[in-house]
């Protein structure tokens, strides 16, 4: 019986729904993190009587047909890029980015990634680095004898060092920005990938024409809204259930051709 | 003599196909801009049950079509900038590899050259059946109720919304799309307005799917039981027309 594997595929996207719902609020928390959606689509239709066939040799037509649907499947999981609000945290190594593009940091593996989070270090060579110690690109290297330190919007990095009056600059941040910023592949660790999806990056100083602003001393929280991830999840509770009574239903059914006496 | 069996059965074939569209409509319950569906049927052959004289013509059933309930489903708003719904009567045309299909699913995205594209990377086509680009440097893009894109000050295109005079004409050809199997020319939509930040939610009502579960199910075990009623009719008959001899 048909319904039997539509309400199967019916339960398994309501699971993958859970999963990245899940996923969502558990990152409730985590710098410059962009809610996901899982997304969904009818499967194919078998088509028992075609609409427009003729039903006569007058040339009548049959004005709609029989078309039984195979249930659904999730089409993508799609990354929501809207801004999240800026958290104040007064330190001078956190930058939130406001509007379009990522910070470019360089991997151990020599390739670059992506990242919204600008709760940034610096490492033992006063370089300026992500949590994990990977480099922002362009490189920027602090002075050890550094007593403070200021990024503009535009991302100029100055530092006051001692026994000077006037701050040095050290380096201009740049934003990477991309045609398709849902195409790029989540890496984990807050890193995103460029991919054919996403198109090559630009890079840019920030404040240019199509490119955000830094802000010093804040950071990008998530954009979870905590109250519509709770709704879809009992939404998507609910509609695991549904799909489970079309099962049980289904089941009974075939009980019932089952114990027809013959 | 085993008409009424196969009356039953033909029935419980009708019910079975009932239950699958129930089990896609309960299954597709999540699916931005799905379309309830439910089956129609009809008796077989259709001509009156009584004519005069001759005697009455065995009834089966048998399904006849599907109604494809096209009414507005709910707006979910979900502020992504190329999410939009259709409210009122309107479809999107995008273009496959298989000619233009049609979609009230506005989960819309950009590929890597700016082409405004579906879910499956399918291009969106403005009214005049062109492709729509947009150039993300030039900020935020504004969608007006009629379609038409601007980003700041230029407008970039207009997203085309088509009609039908009978959407019954339209056949689902899955991934939310819908295949015009007429020789009806789409018309531009008058009625229909585009929400922009908005996706339309299936238009499936839970309670009366289930509640059509329930009276199919219960269908079934009826017809059943009739088919028991009947293969019993015969067991006795064969009994007792046995004892005259």
């Amino acid at each position: 019986m048909q319904a039997l594997r539509t309400a199967a595929t019916g339960m398994a996207a309501q699971q993958l729904n859970v999963e990245v719902i899940s996923h969502n609020i558990a990152n409730m928390n985590t710098v410059g993190f962009k809610r996901e959606r899982a997304e969904f689509q009818d499967l194919l239709y078998q088509t028992f009587q075609a609409a427009g066939t003729q039903s006569s040799d007058q040339g009548t037509i049959v004005p709609t047909g029989v078309q039984v649907g195979a249930g659904v499947k999730a089409s993508a999981v799609y990354r929501v890029g809207t801004q999240g609000s800026l958290t104040k945290t007064d330190n001078q190594y956190d930058i939130a980015i406001n509007g379009r593009g990522y910070l470019q940091v360089l991997l151990p593996s020599g390739e670059n990634a992506y990242t919204r989070a600008g709760n940034l270090s610096v490492n033992d060579q006063g370089q300026l680095v992500t949590q994990d110690g990977y480099q922002i690109q362009p490189a920027i290297t602090i002075p050890s004898d550094a007593v403070s330190v200021s990024i503009s919007k535009a991302g100029q990095v100055e530092v006051s060092q001692a026994g000077q009056t006037a701050p040095s600059v050290v380096g201009v941040l740049e934003l990477a920005t991309f045609v398709n910023d849902g195409g790029l592949e989540a890496l984990g660790d807050n890193l995103l990938k460029e991919t054919a999806a996403s198109g090559a990056p630009t890079t840019g100083t920030p404040g240019s024409v199509g490119i955000g602003t830094l802000q010093q001393g804040y950071t990008e929280a998530s954009n979870v809204d905590a109250v519509s991830e709770i709704t879809a999840l009992i939404v998507a509770q609910r509609a695991y259930e549904m799909n489970s009574k079309v099962i049980s239903t289904a089941d009974n059914m075939l009980a019932t051709a089952n114990q027809v006496k013959a | 003599m085993d008409n009424a069996v196969y009356v039953g059965i033909s029935r419980q074939m009708v019910l079975r196909r009932e239950m699958d569209i129930i089990a896609n409509n309960i299954a597709n319950l999540d699916t931005t801009g799905f379309k309830v569906e439910s089956l129609m049927q009809k008796t077989d052959p259709a001509e009156p049950a009584r004519t005069l004289g001759g005697p009455r013509p065995v009834k089966f059933v048998a399904a006849d079509t599907v109604a494809r309930d096209f009414g507005q489903g709910a707006l979910n708003k979900t502020d992504a900038q190329l999410d939009m719904a259709i409210e009122g009567e309107g479809f999107f045309q995008i273009q496959t590899a298989n000619g233009p299909r049609f979609t009230r699913d506005g989960r819309f995205t950009t590929d890597p050259t700016g082409r405004l594209v579906t879910q499956n990377g399918l291009p969106v086509l403005d009214e005049g059946g062109g492709e729509i680009t947009i150039d993300p440097e030039k900020g935020q893009v504004a969608v007006g109720a009629d379609g038409s894109m601007s980003q700041g000050n230029e407008r970039v295109g207009k997203i085309g919304l088509y009609a039908f005079a009978n959407q019954s004409a339209l056949e689902k050809a899955g991934d939310n799309t819908f295949r015009n199997a007429s020789n009806l020319q789409p018309q531009p939509a008058a009625k229909a307005k585009l929400r922009q930040g908005y996706l339309e939610t299936a238009n499936v009502k839970p309670v009366l799917e289930i509640t059509r579960m329930v009276e199919v199910s219960r269908a079934y075990e009826s017809t059943a039981k009739l088919i028991d009623a009947e293969a019993e009719l015969s067991r006795r008959s064969v009994e007792r027309l046995g004892r005259v001899q």
